[in-house]
């Protein structure tokens, strides 16, 4: 059929072909340029450069994500090419109608959305412990010759099962049809000759299908390493994946590290798949005379004595390694002192972790979460396993309330004495029970004056028409609804469901005409310091990082007031790392760590001695004078904050409310 | 014999019945549980203010589909005509952008289409932005291209494309050539060789390669939040808002997931009777 096609058509298809190419490369072409890039900007041009390669490999958070999916992708392969493989010879050997059930079955989690699988293995996941540490519990007091851990959280286990659970209809799938092409006769002929069924196994059905291994195990690890939805559901807390560690930056900035060390992978795989092509080629050419003789010789060998000893000994050592990567693996998360802390982005010194670290022995697992309600639905699906967490006043009320912080050791948090008596005893914890401030700040707007002529000073600048399409607004329930309620002049804790519904109405016909660009949370760095939006409302702190990379910004807390907000530390009840949770929260409050948190993440420190001592310390650092202005957005002064109010926790049916307002506000 | 090896499927069975069938069933469950913990039909009654959403997933996966289509059938049969190297090469260029993370390819396309991005930088370099104004009395900086259903779909089509051309030329490639070089012996023409023999025989690999790109166009929340600003909820926000979101509802969030799956398979049952009787072409 080639000899068909004219000239000018195939030149022409060729064009397309490549067009398509093209489309499909652009954007990788680009993620590989950026990676060389000086800046740290995807889309400015600053110079050459191999930095990012060699601060690659000192990103921890990174190569530990790399290799958690490295991990989990070649383990998750392993089995469900092994299972998989099996599995399709059993459906092959059942009778017609079982095996249509169960192919149907099979491809459940091919043609399910991944968000549904997900969500389900989640679901299941967490009813599985609830059910296990009744269990357990039971156990261990009728018997007391092994003891069962009563708590079982996500993390690499489910991790593991669940990418094996996708991976192995890929299997199937593909060693299926290479199962139904071979003759039938085969296997039975050879039985007739005296094999047995392994012996039929290793020398008709194998060779057969070992085509479809091959394409089933490499479509397998490619999906293994591209699953992101399905992770995210079920690698809990103490274990995340390259896709997991992206989608956290891709909120705020995307590091070029990231895309030095997808560089690296895709060359990797590219040269891979360029050497296994070559000598596929290259065999074809020298005919399959080759290649027979030589898997006849394998089976040959297998199949005699000595063959039956290494087959018996192939699969012992197999399953031997296999164990043992599993135990160290357990135990290597096991061994060392751990502390799982989440907190939001761009809201530590990563420094202070390495210097933990090096100081304690205590590794740390570091999250971040998008929001205070999104830290609590964390919390509540049991997807999130943390022993420290950082939420605002608020929402600590609300944890407080469903019982679901445990009290602290003070003796063991000698550096509580150095917070400042003002942000002792807040509404949230009034008997100093279960927090230690971490930051504090302000809510204002956040405009760039090189798109806003006059400066901003009212909130309407968010409802009017004014920048329609240049806006950003808050991607939470709370922050967002509290704009409209300041701008109408409303308390921020109303309970009042008119006057909830009114400022709902306000954002809805807003957002009808169009006003908001887009609902963000750490997106907003990269599109206000891009120029990509003229107004936003966001954090004080934040503000000022993005200042350093956008002088065209300013801040105004507006005229109607605001919100200021006060984030502690609290530890989860049961946490599992309670004394390393201690250290790890006195280690943050001392006045070191609050200096350098305030100095990288530009929020107010709580402690006092750093909150003054911030200038000079400033001062020392650059070699030129903090700016007045700078600390006062940072540390706004008490007539600033009179002007504002504090979150306080709401009423169940108002909570549902919000999330009900919400819901519908994103329709 | 026979019955032996089939013994070989128990264990993926057990396994399937686990960590397929048992979350399944969790869902279900949850679906019809009220946030006390007892029976309620309470998540589906308000199934219907998600209309909107409902329609807009739909709408943006059948578009995003149709575009894979049109885009993957050509090239799958254009690649299937050409000599062994170039397949080979043309695979092995299709598989691998999927080891560059899908979300980072994605971001990519935001530094593309971003207002200030690259592809309008490049607009307003070649006076494109300029000329446009000068045409049509607009004023603008530049072309918004960000946080649009367009963004979305391009977002989808861009991810999604391989798993369209993949089956559909493994299909394609395996077809016997005699059966075209008969049906051109009994006289037909090019066009009606494509309509009358290789188009009904490559049917299921465009099936195959439909569900593939619409289940997860369909579902997806990254694609939706990065390029679609979240000012249009698409369904797969909707249940992650609900499960790790802003707004807590896990049974709202798995009647919602109820809803879509029962839609979803109704589709396929539906489409797959076109193709009654043909396997499912797979990925390679």
């Amino acid at each position: 059929m080639r000899g068909n096609t004219k000239p000018r058509g195939r030149a022409l298809s060729r064009f397309f072909t490549a067009l398509v190419f093209l489309f499909l490369y652009a954007p990788i072409l680009l993620l590989i340029i950026f990676s060389f890039n000086k800046g740290n900007s995807n889309t400015v041009w600053t110079g050459f450069s191999l930095d990012w390669y060699k601060s690659l490999f000192q990103n921890r958070l990174i190569m530990r994500s790399v290799y958690t999916t490295l991990l989990v992708s070649l383990l998750a392969t392993a089995i469900a090419t092994f299972a998989g493989t099996f599995a399709a010879i059993g459906f092959y050997s059942l009778r017609r109608r079982s095996r249509t059930v169960l192919n149907t079955v099979n491809s459940i989690p091919m043609m399910n959305a991944d968000i549904v699988t997900g969500v389900a293995m989640c679901l299941f996941f967490v009813a599985f412990f609830t059910f296990w540490s009744d269990f357990a519990v039971w156990f261990n007091g009728v018997q007391h010759l092994v003891t069962l851990p009563p708590r079982l959280t996500l993390g690499f286990g489910t991790l593991l099962i669940a990418h094996v659970t996708f991976n192995i209809p890929y299997v199937i799938l593909s060693v299926g049809p290479k199962l139904r092409q071979m003759d039938k006769n085969l296997v039975d002929a050879a039985q007739d000759l005296g094999c047995t069924w392994m012996q039929a196994f290793w020398k008709v059905i194998l060779p057969e299908i070992k085509p479809g291994i091959a394409s089933g195990a490499l479509t397998a690890f490619t999906m293994s390493v591209d699953d992101f939805i399905i992770s995210y559901f079920t690698a809990g807390s103490s274990s995340s994946t390259l896709a997991m560690t992206i989608y956290g930056m891709t909120k705020k900035r995307v590091t070029p590290e990231i895309n030095a060390i997808s560089t690296l992978l895709f060359v990797t795989v590219l040269v891979l798949l360029v050497i296994v092509n070559l000598r596929e080629a290259r065999l074809e050419q020298t005919g399959r005379q080759e290649r027979r003789p030589r898997s006849q010789r394998l089976t040959r060998f297998l199949d005699s004595p000595r063959g039956k000893v290494f087959r018996r000994g192939t699969a012992g050592v197999l399953a031997a390694a296999f164990l043992v990567v599993v135990v160290l693996l357990t135990s290597a998360t096991n061994a060392q002192p751990t502390v799982n802390v989440c907190s939001w982005g761009e809201y530590i010194d990563e420094e202070l972790i390495t210097q933990f670290e090096e100081e304690t022995g205590i590794l740390v697992n570091y999250q971040t979460a998008e929001s205070n309600e999104a830290l609590y639905s964390l919390l509540k699906s049991g997807a999130g396993d943390y022993d420290v967490i950082v939420p605002s006043d608020y929402m600590i009320s609300q944890l407080i309330e469903e019982n679901m912080l445990a009290e602290l050791d003070y003796s063991m948090i000698p550096n509580y004495t150095l917070i400042s008596d003002r942000f002792k005893g807040l509404t949230y914890d009034p008997q100093e029970r279960y927090t230690v401030p971490y930051a504090w700040g302000t809510v204002g707007i956040i405009y760039n004056t090189a798109m806003v002529e006059e400066p901003v000073t009212s909130w309407s600048v968010l409802f009017d028409d004014d920048y329609a399409g240049n806006v950003l607004m808050f991607r939470n329930s709370r922050d967002a609804l509290a704009t409209a309620l300041s701008y109408l002049g409303y308390s921020l804790n109303t309970t009042d469901e008119a006057e909830l519904r009114e400022a709902f109405q306000l954002l809805k016909d807003a957002k009808g005409r169009g006003v908001y660009q887009s609902f963000v949370m750490d997106e907003i760095f990269q599109k206000l310091e891009g120029g990509n939006a003229a107004v936003g409302v966001y954090y004080a702190g934040d503000y000022l990082t993005m200042l350093e990379n956008n002088e065209d910004l300013a801040f105004v807390v507006p005229e109607e007031g605001s919100n200021w907000f006060m984030d502690a530390m609290c530890v989860l009840k049961d946490a599992p790392h309670y004394e390393e949770a201690m250290a790890w929260i006195n280690f943050i409050a001392s006045t070191e760590a609050n200096l350098a948190n305030m100095d990288y993440i530009w929020y107010a420190s709580p402690n006092q001695e750093a909150l003054e001592q911030y200038p000079a310390y400033y001062e020392k650092l650059y070699e030129e004078p903090l700016d007045p202005e700078i600390y006062e957005i940072m540390a706004a002064p008490q007539e600033v904050l009179d002007r504002c109010e504090a979150y306080l926790v709401l009423p169940a049916h108002i909570r549902a409310l919000y999330n009900d307002l919400w819901t519908e506000l994103g329709i | 014999m026979k019955n032996r090896l089939s013994r070989l499927a128990v264990p993926y069975v057990i396994w399937m019945a686990l960590f397929v069938v048992a979350p399944i069933v969790m869902i279900v469950v949850y679906a019809f549980t009220s946030a006390e913990g007892g029976f309620t039909l309470a998540n589906f009654s308000r199934m219907g203010l998600y209309g909107v959403v409902f329609f807009r997933s739909f709408k943006l996966a059948l578009i995003a589909t149709a575009i894979c289509l049109v885009i993957g059938y050509p090239v799958s049969y254009m690649m299937s005509k050409e000599g062994p190297k170039f397949q080979r090469v043309a695979m092995v260029l299709i598989m691998l952008p999927m080891w560059i993370n899908f979300l980072l390819r994605t971001y990519s396309w935001m530094s593309i289409l971003e207002n200030n991005g690259l592809l309008n930088q490049f607009f307003q370099k070649i006076g494109l932005i300029g000329l446009c104004n000068a045409l049509f009395g607009t004023n603008l900086d530049y072309f918004p291209m960000m946080n649009t259903q367009g963004a979305v779909v391009l977002g989808m089509v861009y991810n999604y494309l391989p798993f369209m051309i993949l089956p559909i030329y493994s299909v394609i490639v395996k077809l016997d050539g005699s059966l075209i070089e008969a049906a051109r012996d009994l006289g037909a023409n090019g066009l009606s060789v494509f309509r009358r023999v290789i188009l009904p025989l490559s049917l299921p690999g465009v099936l195959s390669g439909i569900t593939m790109v619409f289940v997860p166009s369909v579902s997806t929340f990254a694609i939706s939040k990065m390029l679609g600003g979240g000012t249009e909820l698409l369904l797969g926000d909707l249940i992650e808002q609900q499960f790790l979101g802003g707004a807590y509802n896990p049974q709202l969030g798995a009647a919602i997931s109820l809803v879509m799956m029962v839609i979803v398979v109704v589709c396929m049952v539906v489409m797959n009777r076109f193709g009654e009787g043909e396997e499912q072409a797979v990925m390679l």
